[in-house]
């Protein structure tokens, strides 16, 4: 059985990720609508970032004893300081877990 | 690809789960490479282990990947003029990491405004295996580690994305869509919607882009380019 949901878990994911991509479907994208879609990167990743960030145990969670909630600012100003996309995750990362176990 | 680094933390999780919901060492491999999506699997990894049906979990599977409809349409123009067997690859590796880097407007990704078929199929092996090296680890070491699922470990996915979000912000209207993705994503998830992210997603993109249209940015942006290209 779940042998089965891997296989079929595989297929529908890579079905999401290839159907659009098949010349043969008969779909022509309009520029209003290329201009939406160039919005998907950040509103996706935004969206599954933000309630890692914010939500614990179910609940909102805006305090300075959050530390998913300060190490996603440090984050963030290491993203607009720096630029470099490497270095603010692992220096991010490398803090979050220090807090975690120090 | 320094990217690959940020998967780590979330391929061990991966792998450690799937051993501890009762996979197989072999089927929690499988997964990561075949299924090879970290939203999904976890989610369905804790379904396995929550005892739910396969019907429940491939819907779940269904919403939780129906971003990458978003995705391939995006990458439309680029990859779909490309003969089938980069197509199927490409398309097989086009995760959220991988979009994230190719459908940036400028970079090493493109050539004359193409995409580099190589560049992208480099980023998405690297993806690839790192996840599986990843994994492999997490299935291995994951049943001598105790709670290796309270780590927070996920704070590892979400810095990954605010590396790549904040430097795509250029406009105000890529400003605005992220502020809409996070307040909605949020209060989605508070009220337990299943279909949250997708929700947030496509309310996020239709205000960042109706902005964008009421305020002419593209217009502006093109002028400035135009004259850019004068000078």
């Amino acid at each position: 059985m779940i042998t089965l949901t891997i296989f079929c878990m595989a297929a529908i994911i890579f079905f999401s990720r290839y159907v659009f991509l098949e010349p043969r479907l008969p779909l022509k994208l309009s520029p209003a609508v290329l201009h939406f879609l160039s919005y998907s990167a950040p509103a996706v990743l935004t969206a599954i970032l933000a309630p890692i960030i914010f939500i614990r145990d179910k609940q909102l969670d805006i305090s300075l004893d959050n530390n998913y909630l300060i190490c996603a600012l440090l984050a963030v100003f290491l993203a607009i300081t720096t630029r470099n996309t490497l270095l603010t995750t692992v220096l991010s990362m490398a803090v979050f877990f220090m807090l975690r176990f120090y | 690809m320094p990217l690959s680094i940020a998967v780590i933390p979330w391929g061990i999780l991966a792998g450690s789960l799937a051993l501890d919901a009762g996979l197989s060492v072999l089927e929690s491999q499988a997964m990561s490479a075949i299924v090879f999506a970290g939203a999904a699997q976890l989610v369905a990894v804790g379904m396995i282990k929550a005892g739910m049906g396969i019907s429940s979990i491939l819907i779940t599977t269904l919403l939780i990947t129906s971003r990458h409809f978003l995705y391939s349409m995006a990458m439309r123009n680029q990859i779909s003029p490309l003969p089938l067997k980069w197509r199927l690859s490409l398309g097989f590796l086009l995760t959220d990491e991988l979009f994230a880097i190719i459908a940036k407007n400028k970079g090493p990704h493109l050539q004359d405004g193409r995409l580099n078929r190589w560049y992208a199929l480099g980023g998405g092996l690297s993806f690839y295996l790192t996840w599986n090296i990843a994994s492999a680890v997490g299935i291995l070491v994951g049943k001598n580690i105790p709670n290796l699922d309270s780590w927070g470990l996920d704070f590892a996915i979400a810095a990954t994305f605010i590396a790549l979000v904040i430097p795509s912000i250029k406009h105000p209207s890529i400003l605005i869509c992220v502020l809409v993705s996070l307040v909605t994503s949020v209060v989605c998830e508070l009220l337990e919607i299943p279909s949250g992210l997708l929700i947030a997603s496509l309310l996020a993109m239709a205000v960042g882009s109706l902005y964008a249209k009421v305020t002419r940015e593209d217009q502006k942006e093109s002028q400035e380019e135009s004259q850019g290209d004068k000078q």
